[in-house]
């Protein structure tokens, strides 16, 4: 709708008005963190777009190599608030491949199960962020109400909320305690009756509908082309998912659908991400079920040798948010030679560009908060 | 929408990207208006209306009341002073080198070494614990830790003491041996980086004592294996399995590197 807009008034060519470059950031309601939008404006038109990020930038990398592999696994829990299991996870699957040590079959479920409450959460947290950028607060309040269960069976899992520091090298930290197997399932049950509510408020509100129809809309080629990735991309009809397609871990193991759909707007991907919602309980139902039937004596880590032999791993994952990737040269010695992060929401910010280009300035906040941005991870 | 051009030949590109295929998001009903649930909305507004208004509240009256948390959720950490050997090794795992050995006196007035925590620098991440050789270190459930100058946050030994300290608050890694499980006895063992040994290279040593004074369990015994060229003893340290700890003090403290970790897996 709004790209016609453009190609009336590229023909006309009449009503000349100054272009302005609004600046919007570093502290703005819709900038999730601290980064700065520059948009040029043809009166309520965006014509470009240019993404400035960098104000979080703490030297995560160098940090890391100076310290030894067992401490980088909390650090890495601060790379993204919303996402630390997965990024920690990352980091010592990492790390065990340039080991060449395979994680026992119950920690890799453990670890499943873990990442997908993180991505649960994560999401949730992301739903709220689209509730207050449009304006209704009561989506807010209650993805936040859904999301503290989750929080508590973190808490009852390993023992902290938010920056868990629960994988290790070689495993996971502790074994499922019996209050996290009594609560997993009760909460997977409320989560799926309680999650038709929140969708109820945003799928007929006609507000929601209207400004998420039509809007940041990417084609295909696009999308591959920008390396957007996660379910920005899966909402753009680009079916790819690492959990099925590269899988590691226990996702093999376990039956799921990657949500797909090609309209390619705002509305496609929040779809895709509240079916993602549903999936990952599925998964965790299934999950739950194997690690039960493995018993409880079974081991979960294995000891892990402090120094890693000189060489290079890769690995990668899919974070909460897209495609996240580590890179890790070691020298043999206790600590790391070069840590490398790839960090899904840089790469998706960089095409802000052609997201917003066409839109109005009204609709940026919604492009934009469909990307879920995180800066913890994009600045490093 | 009309703008959405789809490039099928891409080689990831799905040809079911459509909501009838989604198994969840299926079952809403969308075209709300066409259907017969044109009452829905206003039904389903009643429906949560009724429901969030009987539902207790979600909130807490947080300082009065306060949210029950399990035994092992990692608040600060507590310290059992007695208990401490003063190893230093939560000193060495800690990544935000929140911790710092002082000289602190104990019950009977004698001068040890024993853990001070700066809780403005703690991540909270619970590794003085779980690296503690005799669970001296434990997390506790205690989160409320605001002070009004920085030199409040500085927790000493004495004060890192966390009165109610049970079991669940000592964090027992369980880890498996690789050649265990090679061996068929997939068996888990309490905190194993305690079976590893610091082991000589007795051409480099000098005999210097300084691994006999720096260990904290008095495991390390110098015996004297001959004489050198100038007629003086020879000696070399000899490990105690019963009494080491593996904190590695030792071998930081060696001069010359003569001693390292021998790792069991």
């Amino acid at each position: 709708m709004a790209r016609d807009l453009m190609d009336i008034r590229a023909e006309t060519d009449e009503l000349t008005t100054d272009k302005m470059w609004v600046i919007m950031g570093p502290q703005h309601p819709f900038s999730h963190g601290l980064w700065t939008l520059k948009v040029e404006l043809d009166g309520e038109l965006v014509t470009d777009a240019e993404p400035i990020v960098g104000y979080l930038h703490r030297g995560w990398e160098k940090e890391c190599e100076n310290r030894s592999y067992a401490k980088i696994v909390p650090m890495a829990d601060r790379l993204c608030y919303a996402a630390s299991m997965t990024y920690s996870h990352l980091y010592c699957m990492t790390v065990e491949k340039a080991l060449g040590l395979e994680v026992p079959e119950k920690a890799q479920y453990i670890r499943v199960v873990a990442d997908e409450i993180c991505r649960i959460s994560s999401h949730l947290m992301w739903l709220a962020a689209v509730g207050t950028d449009l304006g209704n607060l009561t989506v807010f309040l209650w993805c936040m109400r859904e999301r503290e269960y989750w929080m508590d069976l973190f808490v009852r899992l390993c023992g902290a909320r938010m920056t868990t520091n629960y994988p290790r090298i070689g495993g996971v930290r502790n074994d499922i305690t019996e209050l996290f197997d009594r609560d997993v399932d009760r909460c997977v049950q409320h989560f799926e009756k309680a999650l038709w509510d929140i969708i109820a408020l945003i799928d007929d509100s006609s507000i929601f509908l209207s400004r998420m129809k039509g809007t940041g809309i990417l084609t295909c080629e696009q999308c591959v082309n920008l390396g957007i990735t996660g379910p920005a991309m899966r909402g753009n009809g680009v079916d790819f998912d690492i959990r099925r397609d590269d899988p590691y871990e226990a996702y093999d193991k376990i039956d799921f659908e990657v949500p797909v759909l090609n309209d390619g707007d705002s509305y496609s991907r929040y779809m895709v991400r509240v079916e993602e919602l549903f999936q990952s309980c599925k998964i965790i139902t299934r999950a739950m079920q194997k690690i039960r039937a493995i018993g409880k004596n079974a081991p979960y880590r294995y000891k892990a040798p402090t120094n890693v032999p000189a060489g290079t791993a890769m690995c990668r994952l899919e974070d909460p948010r897209g495609e996240s990737l580590m890179y890790l040269v070691a020298d043999g010695s206790g600590k790391p030679y070069r840590l490398k992060v790839r960090s899904p929401i840089f790469t998706n910010v960089s095409a802000s560009k052609p997201l917003v280009v066409g839109s109005r300035i009204a609709d940026v906040p919604v492009i934009m908060a469909m990307i879920d941005m995180c800066l913890g991870e994009t600045d490093r | 929408m009309a703008n959405t051009k789809k490039v099928m030949d891409y080689k990831y590109t799905s040809e079911k990207g459509n909501v009838e295929n989604m198994p969840f998001l299926k079952r809403y009903p969308r075209n709300t208006a066409k259907t017969l649930w044109v009452m829905k909305p206003i039904v389903k507004v009643f429906q949560l209306l009724g429901k969030t208004t009987v539902h207790r509240p979600v909130c807490i009256l947080y300082p009065y009341e306060k949210m029950w948390v399990p035994d092992n959720y990692r608040g600060r950490p507590g310290l059992d002073f007695n208990m401490c050997l003063g190893c230093g090794m939560c000193v060495r795992m800690c990544p935000t080198t929140a911790i710092v050995l002082v000289d602190a006196p104990d019950d009977d007035g004698n001068i040890v070494k024993r853990p001070q925590i700066n809780m403005g620098r703690c991540a909270f991440c619970g590794y003085c614990a779980e690296y503690c050789p005799v669970d001296a270190m434990t997390v506790t459930p205690e989160f409320e830790l605001a002070e009004y100058t920085r030199e409040d946050l500085i927790y000493g030994p004495r004060r890192l003491a966390y009165e109610g300290t049970n079991d669940m608050m000592k964090v027992e890694l369980e880890e498996t041996l690789i050649s265990d499980v090679k061996n068929g006895n997939p068996e888990r063992r309490i905190k194993p980086f305690m079976i590893d040994r610091p082991e000589l290279d007795s051409s480099k040593c000098i005999s210097c004592r300084k691994c006999e004074k720096v260990c904290p369990v008095k495991a390390i015994k110098m015996v004297e294996h001959g004489t050198n060229a100038k007629g003086r003893p020879i000696l070399w340290p000899e490990i105690d399995d019963s009494k080491c700890v593996c904190c590695h003090n030792c071998v930081d403290d060696c001069p010359k590197s003569a001693l390292h970790i021998k790792e069991v897996l």
